[in-house]
């Protein structure tokens, strides 16, 4: 079932039953939806960005996907192996990258990390070696002394390295990555972004990324699944995305004239702003749908007005006006 | 999955951890002397040593030297065993060992092996120069079947362990329930205690666990009363691989009730 799909999700549903405290001796259960009925897929080959802000259900679904929780209903596939099912095959078809901060043993030095784990996915000798020679090299952790450093000493970019080193031990096809770029330095942030698309597009494997890091979403994701309140609000490309929220479209012009501004826009119909600042210079922002099909016309009509035009370009909105838009929707 | 690259694994984990934690290594060499020196030191402050020879049959300081090194032995592996899922999660490894395809029963098999062979290997600085001291040469030859039978009964112990990790860490607070179930092992075994001493009860309980008849041939060994160690032994081994299918299915149970309320990953 799903062979050809790296990930399937059908409908999971999560809900956690979490103990609170309300007398001395009473304690009363508060059951918190963490899945409402998500649905998804990832394609081989493909970055799918799984982004909402804290608690939206993010690692929720990947700890579903990686066999390190339970749904209460629904089904997940991945690599066509059902996540409960078949959870024994699923973990030989997966790398999976949890919190940076932590998940190694201090005492050991990152190379000595990676053996350990190695061996739990019965890498061992010759092939465990070439294996973590390779991936040192490759995420240069060879650069920053993986090799004799004692994990404790490890900065927290050096960890989230490792850590993508170790998810990508076993080769696996689908990767699961949560969070891979938190409280990372620039650098470290940009080489793991950069080893992801890589990973996907050069070596066709399916990665699931989560984040609430907007920018980083648009730059790594091929797809993105906007994820709230465990309900999966909207799906598709960042572009596609920005485009179902064309009421946000806007054409921004800064311009300098004596001449009534409004009586040059009324002729478009379209909603306007204009803020008058010194020495009149107007900044106008005017929402349109297409924005391209007005943009020379209003340039052309502004100048033929006697107006200096200052500054005149289009405003894409970005993925947080997307993710603000779908959330209050969703409200 | 073979278990070598487990066992190679978990050398090199504990023998990290041992070597690179200067106090932890030296509290190994220096724990025996030190239960036994505290065990002595009461045991001459309020008794009689004539009277537990009388009693036991065996001289106080080599009893003591060797029920602490017994209990050290062995008590590694029930706590290598039953802490191993706690630390794991403390340290945050647990969701990467439980999302990976390592056979579980493999993987707790070759958990306290390194740290055995330490305990076992501890023999050289701690029963060893007392033998010799009391025996001679042949307190040096006793001391190499000592150890040889201590590693064998901590050996036996591995399966009732995962039997209790498997169970003990279904409930919340497992720590909590650790700690009563340690000291509780350490008597039961026999070593401080010997068994023929011990109410009916705790005679039932102690028989048992695998490694408190290895104890008892121990404890023969010093009597010069060699009837039955054959059985002993064979008890013992024979309870360890009765328990085995019991810790496979703790094991899987445990991971089932872990997944079922979600593995923590920070």
């Amino acid at each position: 079932m799903y062979i050809d799909k790296a990930i399937v999700v059908e409908n999971i549903v999560k809900r956690y039953r979490v103990k609170k405290k309300v007398g001395f001796l009473r304690s009363a259960t508060e059951v918190v939806e963490a899945l409402r009925g998500v649905s998804f897929s990832v394609n081989y080959g493909e970055v799918v960005g799984l982004l909402g802000p804290n608690g939206a259900g993010k690692t929720t679904t990947i700890k579903v996907l990686a066999t390190l929780l339970t749904p209460d209903s629904g089904e997940a596939y991945v690599a066509g192996y059902n996540v409960v099912k078949e959870s024994d095959k699923v973990r030989k078809k997966i790398g999976i990258m949890l919190s940076v901060e932590k998940g190694f043993y201090g005492k050991l030095t990152g190379r000595e990390n990676l053996e350990y784990f190695a061996a739990l996915y019965g890498l061992d000798g010759r092939r465990s070696r070439e294996r973590i020679d390779f991936l040192i090299k490759l995420l240069e952790l060879d650069k920053l002394g993986a090799d004799y450093k004692l994990l404790e000493e490890f900065s927290l970019g050096m960890k989230a390295r490792l850590s993508l080193a170790r998810a990508l031990l076993s080769d696996a096809p689908i990767l699961l990555l949560d969070e891979p770029t938190l409280g990372l330095d620039p650098p470290s942030a940009r080489r793991i972004r950069e080893l992801v698309r890589d990973l996907a597009h050069r070596d066709g494997k399916a990665i699931l990324y989560t984040t609430h890091n907007m920018f980083e979403a648009e730059l790594v994701c091929d797809r993105i699944l906007l994820i709230n309140r465990g309900v999966i609000v909207a799906k598709g490309t960042p572009q596609e995305l920005k485009q179902r929220i064309p009421k946000l479209r806007i054409v921004t012009l800064s311009v300098k004239g004596r001449d009534n501004v409004g009586s040059v826009l009324n002729k478009f119909g379209t909603k306007f702003d204009v803020k008058a600042d010194e020495n009149d210079l107007y900044s106008v922002r005017i929402h349109v749908q297409n924005p391209e099909d007005i943009f020379n016309d209003v340039v052309k009509r502004f100048i033929e007005n006697g107006f200096e035009i200052i500054s005149a370009r289009i405003e894409e909105p970005t993925l947080e006006d997307v993710f603000i838009y779908f959330s209050e929707g969703q409200q | 999955m073979s278990l070598y690259p487990l066992l190679k694994a978990e050398f090199r984990l504990v023998y990290g951890e041992l070597f690179r934690r200067k106090s932890a290594f030296i509290a190994m060499i220096i724990y025996p002397y030190l239960f036994a020196g505290f065990t002595l030191f009461f045991g001459y402050t309020i008794g009689s040593p004539n009277l537990f020879i009388e009693r036991v049959g065996i001289d106080p300081v080599i009893f003591m030297i060797t029920a602490s090194y017994i209990v050290m032995s062995i008590t590694a592996v029930i706590d290598d065993v039953l802490w191993r899922p706690l630390s794991d999660t403390y340290i945050g490894t647990i969701p990467y060992i439980l999302a990976s395809p390592v056979n579980r029963i493999k993987l707790f098999i070759a958990i306290p092996i390194p740290r055995l062979l330490a305990m076992v290997s501890m023999g050289f600085t701690s029963i060893t120069p007392i033998y010799v001291l009391y025996h001679g040469f042949r307190g040096a030859v006793t001391a190499l079947l000592i150890m040889a039978l201590v590693a064998l009964g901590a050996l036996s112990m591995v399966s009732i362990a995962i039997v209790i990790a498997g169970l003990v860490h279904t409930i919340s607070e497992s720590w909590r329930i650790l700690n009563i179930v340690r000291p509780l092992m350490m008597v039961l075994l026999g070593a401080y205690y010997p068994r023929i001493f011990m109410p009916f009860a705790a005679y039932a309980i102690s028989f048992l666990i695998p490694s408190s008849h290895i104890v008892e041939v121990i404890h023969r060994l010093f009597i010069g009363s060699l009837d039955g160690i054959y059985i002993s032994l064979a008890i013992a081994i024979t309870l360890a691989l009765l328990y085995m299918p019991g810790g496979m299915k703790s094991l899987m149970y445990w991971e089932r009730r872990k997944v079922a309320e979600g593995v923590k990953t920070y």
